[in-house]
């Protein structure tokens, strides 16, 4: 960043002597922009099509595909026909708050893109507590969902929005406690201090590292997935009692910015368990050329930040919806302990071996290995029972 | 330890019945989808897949309509009105009247099993949504016609012969009640 | 310290409401989540039937039968049939009693898929709801070539049935079950042992055998409290006694005897029982007429009879009080689902709000069949 804004003065763009701190907030607030604009909106319109289409095929039967080439276009057809809706606010709602709960959501979704690291050097802002930042930020949502629950003077909102705040709050918990073994391996909270620490072959990843570490992973990955209220932990919205939980009385473009905020969150999520835990936009060095290795680290990233969003798609497509208790008793009685017994393990790993064992990084590997071919062998089996179709192609 | 081992058994039954879960989603990837995409990517219209019993909306050939008033009486729901007079000059019946309120009609088939001929039947067809509810009255007379005589042999006029063998066809799917099947079957 | 003053919710579960099973509503006072009571009101969907059938006639009120309860709609098409039958003394032949056994088995199997999708989809999972209505689909079409219609079928008549078997059709329904089976059990793994769902199920809404009997609840319902009632073997009519299967019955083996998963398990249970009765009854089809005569202008002597079948809701009644003209005097229907809701307002207290949804789901509510 800081190179390209001493650029930017060389070049003259900015006239003869401009104060460093106003170029630096100007390019910084553009780059914002950008990212914001062109990454992040649309990555929350585009995945509901591809959602709907893995869930679609999940339960067999054929997503959108006819609102442009397999149906790639219906996410545009569903905004506008939401900007065109009535804006509607209940008679007895508190309309000053009931207007300001969708842009809370939102800012809780838009400022972790700030610290996203996606290569080497295309970060908008390397903070030494990027992590923390993180995760903290993310449950500003709590108090957009709170708002809008109270807000909208309606019985069943009220339930959701408690319910959400709830379950937020609760698995924040969890959610850092995993990110302590990491910082504890690396000894910095820094996004792109933690990626370069990791290698970019599988077993030197941090989620094969110690059997520490991989409890810690899935442990993260259920609690972000309660945080960004997703099946199985989806109960603020749930379709079945609730007809939208706290978003009920919303209609229109205010309550697509509620779920864009959820279905962008899917990449936050996936953003998250990437840098910490899968090895981050690490990519072999192949060749000299700054922009080429960029390009590949950016395109790394990508595709595995796409596929925990597929496996979140895949499992919410899978699992039933948890009552609100048994979330509690998940979080507190099962979560919360586990995440302690990680931290004090990998404490005392990193102490036997400060510089990480290669070994154990193989033997975990190999069993993320096994484990996926039982897995294979198992779909195996269903397919060849069931005396249905196949079908390989993912376009109908 | 009990509650220990319990802590311990609910955690690796989630595990183990969440993988099944999701091997057996997974295998759902690589099935075909059962939707019918109708109705634009269908490679026959619907209409000719649908079985030959299928009971859609209501026609009449008028042709070899015999007057008799069967399906009339046997409607529960009061949506056909016909009208039939003996006409004094050719002592036969004609028809003035064949109205058939499709709006008011259930698709029962109890109008087509008493008839004689097979004239009123159920066709295939099911889009009959319309912006009008006076378009969903069939009125199936445009002028009185003779209703028809059935012969003791075949039917040797050429124009009816064809109409009168698909109606027999329709109302020999019935069941005849005491077990007369017109033509013998070995086995149904 | 004083307590903190808490107020109770009123909360209506209105009439629109995306997971109560047809129109009904509850009027639910709550203390947060936990519910103090919830009053059911029914009477949304009554269309007066029972009234219907004295202005109609004995052969024209066959297919009304099938709008009582239009989920397995054979099984009120036989209970009519039935009922007439038996004022007038009619035998149905032999074949003709085969097919009924046929088309009410595969109306059941279709009527549990639809009670388990929609139980797995108000517990939040849409794909067991979508992979069930995908068997039921395969049904709908085997029915669809057998009698015309997909829901309302109208297959019966006073005497037998409307229409004989296809030729070919008993080929493709055993090939149906052959598909059916695999997947019966693949249902299983992806949603009944599911951990979440058995959490979800297990220990909610427990009734005890003899609560079950004080409130009159049939079918799998009382069959998951332990008690082995089934119609088809303890009064049998039609030619199950022809058939062997077994009657499932809850066990308590998830949580406690008589809670919604023994009730969900009775159900997927029966639908293995249903397939081997039908694999059964499509093997030894004996051959015959299939309708017996009666009269068109149908005049049953004077008298009254009631009739009971065991329908996939359980224990349906029809009673018919004829005055000898082609009219009843009177028709009345007793079912399931109306027992059932009976027993709701006792078993909520002290359920969550979810529960509630869990709970009338698996007493497999049909609303059409409370308020006929």
């Amino acid at each position: 960043m800081e190179t390209l804004i001493n650029n930017l003065i060389a070049s003259g763009l900015f006239g003869a002597k401009p104060s460093f701190d106003v170029v630096a907030a100007i390019v910084e607030f553009v780059a914002g922009a950008v990212v914001f604009l062109v990454v992040a909106m649309p990555f929350a319109g585009v995945v509901t099509w591809l959602e709907r289409r893995v869930w679609a095929r999940i339960q067999s039967r054929v997503g959108p595909n006819r609102v442009g080439p397999q149906g790639f276009l219906q996410w545009l057809a569903d905004g506008l026909k939401n900007i065109c809706k009535e804006d509607l606010i209940p008679a007895e709602a508190d309309a000053p708050l009931f207007k300001l709960a969708p842009y809370l959501v939102m800012l809780a979704f838009i400022l972790p893109w700030s610290v996203m690291p996606f290569s080497s050097s295309l970060i908008l802002a390397d903070l030494n507590v990027g992590v923390l930042f993180f995760t903290s930020v993310t449950a500003l949502t709590v108090v957009g969902v709170l708002m809008a629950g109270w807000a909208s003077n309606d019985k069943w909102s009220l339930i959701g929005g408690i319910r959400s705040a709830a379950q937020i709050v609760s698995y924040e918990i969890p959610a850092g406690l995993s990110i302590f073994p990491v910082v504890l391996m690396t000894g910095t909270l820094s996004m792109q201090g933690i990626i370069q620490a990791q290698g970019w072959a599988p077993q030197h990843w941090f989620v094969f590292a110690n059997p520490f570490t991989f409890i810690a992973a899935n442990v993260l990955f259920v609690s972000a997935l309660a945080e960004g209220n997703r099946t199985p932990f989806d109960l603020p919205e749930a379709e079945s009692e609730l007809v939208a939980g706290f978003a009920t009385e919303y209609s229109g473009m205010r309550y697509t910015f509620f779920f864009m905020a959820e279905w962008g969150n899917l990449f936050l999520i996936g953003a998250l368990m990437t840098t910490l835990f899968l090895g981050g936009w690490r990519f072999p060095h192949v060749s000299d050329n700054v922009v080429v290795m960029n390009i590949l680290e950016l395109i790394t990233f990508n595709v595995k930040v796409l596929a925990v969003v597929f496996v979140s798609m895949w499992i919410r497509g899978t699992l039933p919806r948890v009552r609100i208790d048994q979330l509690m008793t998940l979080c507190w009685k099962y979560l919360v302990p586990i995440s302690f017994a990680d931290m004090i393990g990998t404490a005392v790993w990193v102490a036997i071996w400060p510089d990480g064992n290669a070994f154990m990084g193989y033997l975990m590997f190999a069993g993320g290995l096994a484990v996926l071919a039982v897995f294979v062998r198992r779909v195996v089996y269903y397919v060849r029972r069931s005396r249905m179709e196949l079908y390989f192609r993912p376009g109908i | 330890m009990g509650a220990f081992g319990s802590y311990v058994q609910n955690i690796k039954d989630a595990v183990a019945t969440i993988f099944d879960g999701m091997a057996v989603t997974a295998s759902h990837f690589v099935r075909k989808p059962y939707t019918v995409q109708y109705p634009d990517r269908m490679p026959v219209r619907v209409q000719d897949t649908l079985p030959f019993r299928y009971r859609g909306i209501l026609e009449v050939d008028l042709e070899i309509c015999t007057g008799c008033l069967a399906c009339e009486r046997a409607c529960p729901i009061d949506c056909i009105v016909i009208s039939c007079e003996k006409d004094p000059k050719t002592r036969s019946m004609v028809i003035s009247q064949f109205d058939i309120d499709i709006a008011k009609c259930m698709f029962c088939g109890l109008c087509s099993e008493p008839c004689p001929t097979g004239s009123i039947h159920h066709t295939s067809e099911f889009e009959g949504a319309d912006y009008s509810l006076e378009s969903l009255i069939r009125r199936f007379v445009k002028e009185p016609v003779q209703a028809y005589k059935p012969k003791k042999g075949p039917e040797t006029d050429p124009r009816i012969a064809p109409i009168l063998s698909r109606g027999m066809r329709y109302i020999n799917e019935f069941a005849q009640p005491g077990g007369e099947k017109p033509e013998d079957e070995a086995e149904g | 310290m004083s307590t903190l003053r808490t107020e109770e919710m009123t909360l209506n579960m209105g009439p629109q409401h995306p997971s109560t099973h047809g129109v009904l509503r509850f009027v639910i006072r709550a203390d947060g989540e936990v519910m103090r009571e919830a009053v059911p009101d029914v009477g949304y969907l009554h269309r007066s039937i029972e009234k219907i059938a004295e202005k109609v006639g004995y052969h024209g009120f066959m297919p009304y039968t099938d709008r009582v309860d239009y989920v397995c709609a054979m099984f009120t098409n036989q209970g009519w049939a039935m009922a007439s039958e038996r004022l007038a003394g009619i035998e149905v032949p032999r074949r003709g009693e085969y097919c009924r056994v046929i088309a009410a088995e595969l109306n059941r199997i279709a009527s549990h898929l639809i009670s388990v999708g929609t139980m797995g989809m108000d517990i939040g999972a849409m794909t067991p709801f979508t992979h069930a209505l995908r068997e039921r689909e395969m049904i709908n079409d085997l029915i669809e070539e057998l009698c015309g219609a997909r829901l309302t079928f109208n297959y019966m008549r006073i005497g037998g049935v409307a229409w004989d078997l296809p030729p070919g059709w008993r080929e493709k329904a055993l090939a149906y079950l052959d598909h059916f089976d695999p997947i019966l059990d693949e249902y299983n793994s992806l949603i009944s042992y599911n951990k979440i769902y058995v959490e979800r199920l297990a220990n909610v809404g427990v009734i005890t055998p003899e609560e079950a009997i004080s409130y009159n609840l049939v079918g799998p319902n009382l069959r998951a409290c332990g008690i082995k009632w089934d119609l088809r073997k303890d009064i049998p009519y039609s030619v199950y006694p022809d058939f062997e299967f077994d009657v499932p019955v809850g066990e308590g083996r998830w949580g406690t005897l008589g809670d919604s998963m023994d009730r969900y398990m009775v159900r997927i249970m029966e639908m293995k029982e249903s397939s081997r009765i039908l694999r059964q009854a499509l093997q030894n089809l004996p051959s015959g007429p299939v309708l017996a005569k009666v009269p068109r202008n149908f005049k049953p002597p004077k008298g009254e009879c009631q009739v009971r079948i065991e329908s996939a809701r359980g224990d349906m009644g029809w009673y018919v009080v004829s005055d000898g003209t082609g009219y009843p005097w009177r028709v009345h229907v007793r079912t399931g689902s109306f027992a059932a809701m009976g027993i709701v307002q006792k078993l909520s207290r002290g359920l969550m709000i979810a529960d509630l949804v869990t709970l009338i789901a698996s007493l497999d509510v049909i609303a059409p069949e409370i308020d006929r």
